[in-house]
Order: structure tokens, then sequence, then C-alpha cells
């Protein structure tokens, strides 16, 4: 008994000189392969970091510069994190105010009145200035799907449009899918998930190569924007 | 004020591959870890890539995360001074830095950097206060600064054999009181 008492403190003091990164080199190695076999070593490690970590808490923080958050990024994912383009004057779609006003407006003689929203509805016209692309998007909430229909305009040949849901707060867009590339409405699924707060979502429609985005974010020209407004509940 | 759980969720929506979760994690968390790659490492230039290599860590290892039974902070934490330490080790093994003076003095701490609350009380420093000062020093410098047996040996001067035979008894005791 006394064999495997020692030895347990023998395992103590070692997880600590290593969570204080105090072993000579072979030792270190030496434990660490103990470690990946040894589920009890590991949880006396984590034990020894939780125990320790407090300490930090007197370090201050420090904010790093920004240009490393898009470092990371690069280095990640190949793209530095968008910049909050649809913050700036990139927008050319029309105020919001005036979409959904357009838009209730254009109710009565749209599809929308055969819709049977489960939950609140949300609209939203993307267009570019001189409105040679047209979407419009229904969001409903409680389907959980999005309408959208193509109005006037589409891909570029050998190009595609993808479309972007920007919630507030959000601190990068998400991508909703690829424009169908023949106009008329389609429905996409929406991902479990996706922000619950959507009135006040942005959408937004870029340039993006055939098949979309490669790297999950905006990669080409921003085309036309629309805030989601809600116009309906059940 | 992002609470232990907030980041706790971050972490596991990293997982999934989120990478808005990972931006969210990284403005909750960076300046904390940069202070603590700062103090280890005293070169800005080398704190910056180390909190760069410790993202990237963390993102391919989020999936690990709950496997280990870390609180968030004390993982995120951990990873970074894996790297830091690590990389001031290697940094020692080459040539000596004698103008790498600590730089910190133009830049401003940041409080709410460090308004993450801990997800427990530190028994750490209460525990450290029942050893000789020296050895809880010894503790203090190992963990914050990453100081090695050598330089503990040179600080308190004595053999690098009795510096290690303290800081073993100091850890013994140190575990004991921490399990109370």
């Amino acid at each position: 008994m006394s064999d495997t008492y020692e030895h347990k403190q023998e395992d103590v003091a070692l997880a600590g000189e290593y969570a204080l990164h105090l072993l000579p080199a072979h030792e270190r190695q030496l434990f660490e392969q103990r470690l990946a076999e040894e589920p009890a070593l590991r949880a006396l490690l984590a034990e020894w970091d939780e125990g320790l970590a407090p300490l930090a808490d007197a370090t201050p923080g420090h904010a790093p510069p920004a240009a490393l958050k898009r470092r990371v990024h690069a280095a990640l994912f190949g793209a530095p994190p968008p910049e909050p383009w649809w913050r700036r004057g990139a927008m050319r779609g029309l105020t919001a105010g005036a979409l959904v006003a357009a838009l209730v407006l254009g109710i009565v003689t749209g599809s929308l009145q055969q819709m049977r929203p489960a939950g609140p509805l949300y609209l939203a016209e993307l267009a570019t200035t001189d409105r040679d692309l047209i979407v419009e998007a229904r969001l409903n909430a409680g389907a959980e799907t999005l309408a959208l229909v193509r109005r006037a305009g589409g891909p570029a040949p050998g190009r595609a449009l993808e479309l972007w849901l920007i919630a507030e707060g959000a601190s990068a867009p998400v991508s909703l899918g690829l424009l169908p590339q023949t106009p008329g409405p389609v429905t996409l699924p929406l991902r479990p998930g996706l922000p619950a707060v959507l009135a006040g979502a942005v959408l937004a429609i870029s340039d993006e190569p055939a098949g979309g985005s490669p790297t999950g974010a905006p990669t080409g020209a921003v085309l036309a924007t629309g805030t989601l407004g809600q116009i309906g509940d059940t | 004020m992002t609470t232990p759980a907030d980041v706790e969720a971050m972490i596991a929506r990293v997982a999934l591959g989120d990478r808005a979760a990972f931006d969210a994690l990284y403005d909750a968390t960076s300046a904390k870890l940069f202070g603590i790659c700062l103090r280890i490492l005293n070169n800005r230039a080398e704190a910056e890539d180390t909190l760069q290599e410790a993202y990237i860590r963390i993102w391919h290892k989020a999936g690990h995360y709950t496997a280990g039974g870390y609180s968030p902070m004390t993982w995120l934490i951990t990873v970074a001074r894996n790297r830091a330490i690590d990389r001031l080790r290697a940094r020692r093994r080459g040539a000596e830095d004698i103008d790498d003076l600590p730089d910190l003095a133009d830049t401003a701490p940041t409080p709410e950097a460090t308004a993450i609350a801990a997800s427990e009380a530190g028994r750490i420093a209460a525990c450290l206060d029942q050893l000789d000062a020296n050895r809880a020093g010894a503790v203090r410098g190992a963990y914050l600064d990453g100081d090695s047996y050598a330089d503990l040996a040179a600080r308190y001067g004595v053999p690098l054999n009795t510096i290690r035979t303290w800081l073993r008894r100091s850890l013994l005791k140190l575990k004991d009181c921490l399990a109370q």
C-alpha cells in the first residue's frame, strides 16, 4: 500500500512540475507518453492546471492589435475576417423603411397571400441602385424557410450569386446558399442554429465563383443589400 | 460580462466549425491571453506570434475540450501559456536577448479583458501563503514568468538538485491544500 501511495505522490509532483514546465526534456517526453496512455494522469494534470490557473487572474489583459485577428483568419481560413462592409456606404439597396412600405403595397398582388405563416414574417427586397438585379426574400421564421424570388437580373456567366445573412451584432455573415440559376421562386430551408434575431438583420448578395464562396465568407463584390423588416405575426 | 458558461458555449460551437463563434471567442478572450503571453515573453512581436499560434491551436483542438475536464478559461489559458513557454525556452536555447526590456509601458491594461470571472475562487493564493515566501515565489515565477529550474536555482543561489527537491516538496503541500 505504501508503494502505491509513494507512486501516487511521485505522480502528483511530476504532474505539478509538468504543469509548471519545469521537467527536463527527456522526463517531459516520458511524461507525455504516459499522458497519452493514462487517463488518471491526464486527470491529475487537469487538476493542477485548474488549481494554478487563478494565478493568471492578476495578469492584466492587453488588447492585441487588430491586424492579429486578420492574420489568424488568413492562417485558418485563407481570408481575412469580413470587414463590416455592410455597415458602410457599400449598401446600394433602398432604406429599410422604404423597402417594407413598398413591399406592403405590393403584397396585395403578390403570392404572399397564399402563405400561412406559423411565425413572424420578414420581408426584404434586395436591389442594385439601377435595379438590374432585384431579389425578394420572404423569411417565414416559424416554418424555418426562406422564399426567394428573383424578379430581375441573375448571375454573370460562370459566376454565382450568394445570399448572406448578417444578424445584428454578428461578427460575420452567414451564408444562406446560392441564388437559383433560373428566375422564379425557390424556397431554401434554413439551417438550425441561425441567429434567432432576424428582425433588423441584413441580407446581402455577393458575386462569387460558380459553386459559391470557397472561403465561407464573401469574396466578391457586394451587389445588393436589404434589411429584413417584420411585417406579420401569427 | 462574458461568463464562463458563455465561453464554454463558444468553444462548443467552434468545435463544430462555427467561425462566427470563433470570432466571438477571440473577441472575448484574446486580451486576457495576450496579457499572459506578454508577461512570459516580454516581447510584443513574439507575444503576437504566440497568440496567433494559440488561437490556431484553439480552433483545431476545440473538439477535445470537453474530454479534458477543464473549465473553459483554464483550457484557453493553458493553451496560450504552453505555447508561450515553449517559445521562451526555444529563445533561451538560442542567443541571450539582452535588449528585450519589458515593453508593456506603451500599452494600457484592458480592464474589461480581465472581467471574465474565474469559475471558482482560487485557493491557490491562500495555499501559496502557507508556504515559505521563497517557495511560493518559485511557484509563481514558474507559472507566471516561465522560470526554469536553472532560473530558480540562480535566483535563490542554490544548486539545481536542491531547488528541485524544494519545489517538489512544495508542490505536494500545495496539492494537499488545493484538494481541501
